[in-house]
């Protein structure tokens, strides 16, 4: 099985699908999930291989060439899984949707893009695959229309700023070097001046901090991933985000991987370091700001920046330090945020499908009761997204943690602490508001969540809780990758480390929250029985509060919020809109010169003819 | 073997012994200080088998199963803290994992609570979650300014290495932590002026209001252990731990006596008023502990 | 704590543990509330015989009714008393509630309090000492040693009639009946 041909499947297939639409809806279905399962069987198959392949097809006269080895392996492993995962929750979420042919098909396309991404070996065809799903990716966007659509536009301005700085880069590299295979770059940069290195680094740096949302560049998200079709935003926030982490990795391997990170020149440091702090600020600010939303989605979007922030500050801290553990901890924290963020996002359009599309904080409430499983997908996801133990984020986050401690920058870890409990105080409002609480007298009925989207959720729930008990499985994998960038190798055992400075054990762990869970559950079963009783009989001083009067929960945080909301401005985002809105001014101004009528144009040119005339007879220039 | 599992399940017990007792000296000094007789020592120990024996109420699984979490949680914390000699699971993942697994204690009362559906929850809730973030701000420079001085995220290398230099207290960067630590201490066990989450005038005891019966009892459990927990934290970082456990626990009771003499004698502040006061004292202590910890490293 | 004490303690430690930890959720209803305070603070100091104030009826196990019961007061107090849970005993104190005191003509006061929930002692006087507290307290011990104070029971074996006396001094009520009232309860009015 070679990289064409998986591509070649990819792609098919989204093709295919929408031929299917065509004929029948069934149809349709059936084949977009059997090419995203097909997809995931070929690269469960291929775990552990090695494959390099030079396309026969010359673009440019340039050689275009594929491969697969384990960063590819790990982050395609990741896009097809998830991928299929949003596919089939997809199934009844999509069901009664106009253009649902297109939505499957652009589904597909995007997931083969990402796939073209990770294994592509070269520069072009990693930037003709980027292209194309940054487009799909507009396309998708807008599917819902009205503020969809500017949310799309946001999204592909920026995207295109990014790409443009990309191909700038691209165009450089092959001036400087006449290659654009990867490899080759990478030993070609370990002679190149420092200066040039740290211009390829900020001008990649760009076009992946775009994609990975670092925080002056941000602005771009939160809209985006609130206006998506609710399964396109889980494949978005998952992996296409993420899809900026592959390309530091890339670059950190182009800039340094040949030369052991040893070697690393003062400028590859301080950009890392730079880069560090940047992922930071990015995890600081944005948690902050998810606690004063109170829109399901936008409040997940903001957390899907800040929790890119944890995965660029491990991998900018790790290679400014050669240190393994902070890197791995921030690819594995890649993997960890995809299962959650995904997860959450489904735990949202569960309720959403149910609930005809509500994701207003404020006016769900108790669904507990009627969604047990997408209660506990929320419940699982948000306890990864904090790091809770036995959970897979806790692991990414104690790894990152040690290194940063360890290596003597503590500021940068206490960012990532207090990043951690502006993430608690937000997700718990997220689940308390939508699951918690009063349930309100018109969701009394709901129903639960069909089997094709507790599907998902289950499975998603399952490896959660399974990376975080057993972090080795994962972990292997990210220790191939760390040595492919030239980093030492890591003590993994299956259910953790074990250093001299401080060992992690996830299985002790285990064994001691579920005997003492045990014995605690003993004792409670042992004590006076409890009577269930109806939610509305609670204490309120005696009186008895009618139903669906009171919304207890509007308003959660409001005494920090007073506080807090005066700093809490997204300042980045007014200077863009600012910066748009003076553009838009400058190019209505100029449009004014444009009149449509002949009569004007012929005065602009004789206007201009005795400028000329003018100059000509006072100071003879020519 | 037998003594290691002696260990695991004797050690907790001890630790609920100390809590509880704890709660009883509070309310037997509070009593005195406020010029009362006070209730008898065991009266806590009263009050818990009435719950054990007494029916409640429960609002649906999430009530019962956030409870036993936190409940699990906090006996799991104490499996690692150090006292004195014993340390049931000191190998097993150090401070990091000590500063996770105290999560799941509020992290379950607030689940357990979201079921109740009572608007005195909510807001004691939203009022606890906030009153958390203001303390963890001061508390995790403080660890940090612990481990980064230490350079180890193990507590009993943070122990050991004050046996051979003394107290961390003692010493200069580690003081202005340790007072950074013991100003945040109220705060962190609930205690006046800090009882904003739990005040029972205001909000009919907040999280607490629908608990009765068991219930109730494991929330009280829950907060006897949170006295051993933070106070034997202390104790660890910044008293150098002790050989025995019989010094260990003096050492405790001095703490905990301190941070009584401030419960029993302050009225309660208003939630912002506290989030002020601990992002401002506390905090530029322990900012300032940290910032000659990190320059005198490099 | 005497000798004798320790074995009932091991004997019935759910009777003994009621008897010392009476958590009083009191009832701010009329002027009666004024001799509350000196009996928990530093003068009486209720809470070396267990007795402490409690916020919420969940927690608490005996409910002081201080003064003269106004009908909307009974509806808050009705449902206060249903949402303790067993076992529960009420107090009331002051003449008010025992036969309407001084409000006797009142068109708006509740004369008997026991038609309406069971009350398991009274405090009579107008006003009452602090010290009648500790008195009733005692009493109550007793009370709970034989056995006697069991109204929570005697509400569940007659709830029906006391749910019919609710509906009439209040008229229809929100909330739903505690216990199902099935065709077997005993009915006729108690006293």
């Amino acid at each position: 099985m070679n990289p064409q041909l998986i591509l070649l499947i990819a792609f098919g297939g989204a093709f295919l699908t929408y031929i299917f639409g065509k004929i029948s809806s069934k149809l349709r279905d059936g084949a977009a999930v059997a090419i995203s399962l097909a997809l995931v069987a070929i690269f469960a198959c291929l775990y552990g291989r090695r494959l390099q392949e030079s396309f026969y097809w010359g673009f440019l006269g340039l050689n275009l060439s594929f491969r697969l080895d384990a960063v590819s392996w790990f982050f395609a492993i990741a896009i097809v899984s998830l991928g299929a995962l949003s596919i089939i929750f997809s199934l009844r979420y999509m069901r009664d949707r106009e253009r649902t042919d297109f939505y499957y098909s652009m589904m597909l396309m995007v997931n083969a893009a990402m796939l073209g991404i990770v294994l592509s070996s070269d520069l072009i065809s990693f930037y003709i695959f980027w292209e194309m799903m940054s487009w799909c990716t507009f396309l998708l966007i807008s599917y819902n229309q009205h503020r969809a659509l500017d949310a799309g536009m946001k999204y592909i301005i920026m995207s295109i700023i990014g790409s443009v700085a990309m191909l700038a880069g691209i165009l450089s590299l092959y001036v400087s070097f006449d290659t654009l295979l990867i490899p080759q770059i990478a030993s070609s940069l370990a002679t190149a001046s420092p200066g040039y290195v740290l211009f390829v680094l900020v001008i990649f740096g760009i076009a992946f901090g775009i994609k990975n949302a670092i925080m002056p560049l941000h602005t771009w998200l939160p809209d985006s991933y609130a206006e998506a079709p609710s399964p396109f935003t889980a494949v978005l926030s998952g992996m296409l985000t993420r899809m900026g982490v592959y390309g530091f990795l890339l670059i950190t391997y182009v800039v340094g991987g040949m030369i052991g990170g040893t070697g690393l020149g003062s400028n590859v440091l301080k950009f890392n370091y730079v880069l560090a702090w940047l992922g930071a600020l990015t995890i600081v600010v944005p948690t902050f700001i998810a606690m004063l939303q109170n829109d399901a989605k936008q409040l997940l979007a903001w957390h899907g920046i800040g929790q890119g922030g944890y995965m660029v500050l491990g991998i900018g801290f790790g290679v400014a330090t050669a240190n393994s553990l902070a890197l791995a901890g921030g690819i594995f924290h890649t993997l960890n945020y995809a299962i959650c963020i995904v997860l959450l996002f489904m735990s949202v359009a569960a309720v959403q499908y149910r609930t005809g599309g509500v994701r207003d904080l404020n006016s769900l409430g108790g669904l507990v009761a009627r969604m047990p499983v997408a209660f506990v997908g929320a419940l699982l996801g948000i306890s990864g997204l904090i790091g809770l133990p036995l959970t897979n984020g806790f692991v990414s986050k104690w790894m990152m943690y040690k290194a940063l401690i360890l290596e003597g920058h503590p500021f940068l870890a206490f960012a990532a602490l207090i990043g951690t409990w502006g993430t608690i105080l937000s997700v718990y409002k997220f689940l308390h508001n939508m699951y918690l609480g009063q349930l309100p007298e018109k969701y009394k009925h709901l129903e639960k969540s069909p089997f094709s989207m507790q599907l998902p959720i289950a499975v998603l729930s399952s490896a959660v809780v399974l990376f975080g008990i057993l972090p080795g499985i994962p972990l292997r994998v990210i220790n191939k990758i760390c040595t492919w960038l030239g980093f030492s190798s890591l003590d993994v055992t299956i259910w953790g480390f074990t250093s001299e400075t401080g060992t992690l054990n996830t299985m002790n762990l285990l064994a001691a929250i579920v005997v003492v869970s045990a014995v605690v559950w003993v004792l409670f079963h042992r004590a006076a029985k409890s009577v269930v009783v109806a939610q509305d009989d609670n204490y309120a001083a005696g009186a008895y509060v009618p139903k669906d009067k009171y919304h207890y929960t509007a308003g959660f945080y409001e005494p920090l919020f007073t506080m807090l909301r005066p700093y809490l401005r997204d300042v980045v985002d007014e200077f863009y809109t600012a910066l748009a809105g003076s553009v838009r001014k400058s190019c209505g101004a100029v449009r004014r010169i444009y009149t449509g009528d002949v009569g004007s144009y012929v005065t602009y040119i004789i206007l201009f003819l005795a400028s000329l005339i003018l100059v000509q007879l006072r100071w003879r220039p020519w | 073997m037998v003594g290691r599992i002696l260990q695991f399940v004797l050690y907790p017990l001890v630790a609920l012994a100390i809590g509880v007792f704890f709660l009883g000296l509070a309310r037997k000094i509070t009593a005195r200080i406020q010029w009362r007789y006070g209730p008898p020592l065991v009266q806590p120990v009263i009050d818990m088998i009435r719950f054990f024996y007494q029916k409640s109420v429960s609002h649906g699984p999430v009530f019962a199963v956030g409870l036993i979490m936190s409940l699990a949680g906090s006996i799991v914390v104490v499996l690692f803290l150090p006292f004195g000699s014993i340390c049931p699971l000191s190998g097993s993942g150090g401070l990091l994992v000590v500063l996770y697994v105290m999560l799941l204690a509020p992290m379950g009362i607030a689940l357990s609570g979201g079921q109740g559906a009572n608007p005195n929850i909510s807001i004691g809730i939203s009022r606890k979650l906030i009153l958390a973030l203001g303390y963890e701000v001061p508390f995790l420079l403080v660890l940090l300014t612990v481990m980064t001085h230490y350079n180890t995220i193990s507590i009993v290398q943070v122990v050991e290495a004050q046996r051979d230099i003394g107290w961390s207290i003692a010493s200069l960067p580690l003081f202005l932590s340790g007072v950074s630590y013991l100003l945040i201490l109220p705060a962190m066990l609930g205690f006046r002026p800090f009882d904003v989450s739990t005040a029972p005038q205001e909000i009919s005891s907040g999280p607490l209001v629908e608990y009765g019966g068991k219930y109730l009892l494991m929330a009280t459990i829950e907060h006897a252990l949170l006295l051993f927990i933070d106070i034997a934290l202390f104790v660890n970082l910044f008293l150098g731990g002790a050989g025995n456990p019989i010094t260990f626990f003096v050492k405790m009771l001095i703490v905990f006596v301190l941070v009584l003499f401030i419960h029993a004698a302050f009225p309660r502040l208003r939630i912002e008023q506290a989030i002020r006061y601990l992002w401002k004292w506390p905090t530029a202590l322990a900012l300032a502990g940290l910032i000659i910890v990190t320059i005198g490293r490099s | 704590m005497d000798r004798n004490q320790i074995a009932k303690w091991f004997k019935e430690p759910s009777k003994m543990a009621n008897k010392y930890s009476l958590h009083a959720i009191y009832f701010c209803t009329g002027c009666g509330i004024i001799e509350v305070p000196p009996v928990i603070t530093a003068r009486w100091d209720a809470e070396r015989f267990g007795v402490i104030p409690v916020a919420t009826p969940r927690q608490a196990n005996l409910f002081l009714i201080t003064g003269y019961v106004s009908v909307k007061t009974l509806k808050a107090i009705i449902r206060t008393y249903e949402q303790m849970y067993e076992p529960k005993y009420a107090v009331a104190f002051g003449s008010c509630p025992i036969n309407g005191g001084m409000y006797w003509d009142s068109y708006n006061t509740i004369k008997h309090l026991d038609k309406y929930i069971p009350i398991d002692g009274w405090i009579a006087g107008c006003m009452p000492r602090p010290e009648a507290i500790f008195v009733a307290v005692t009493h109550l011990w007793t009370l709970i040693d034989k056995g006697m104070a069991n109204g929570y029971e005697r509400y569940k074996k007659y709830y029906r009639a006391y749910r019919r006396n609710q509906e009439l001094a209040l008229g229809k009520l929100e909330w739903p009946p505690l216990y199902p009232i099935g065709e077997h309860t005993e009915g006729g009015e108690c006293d």
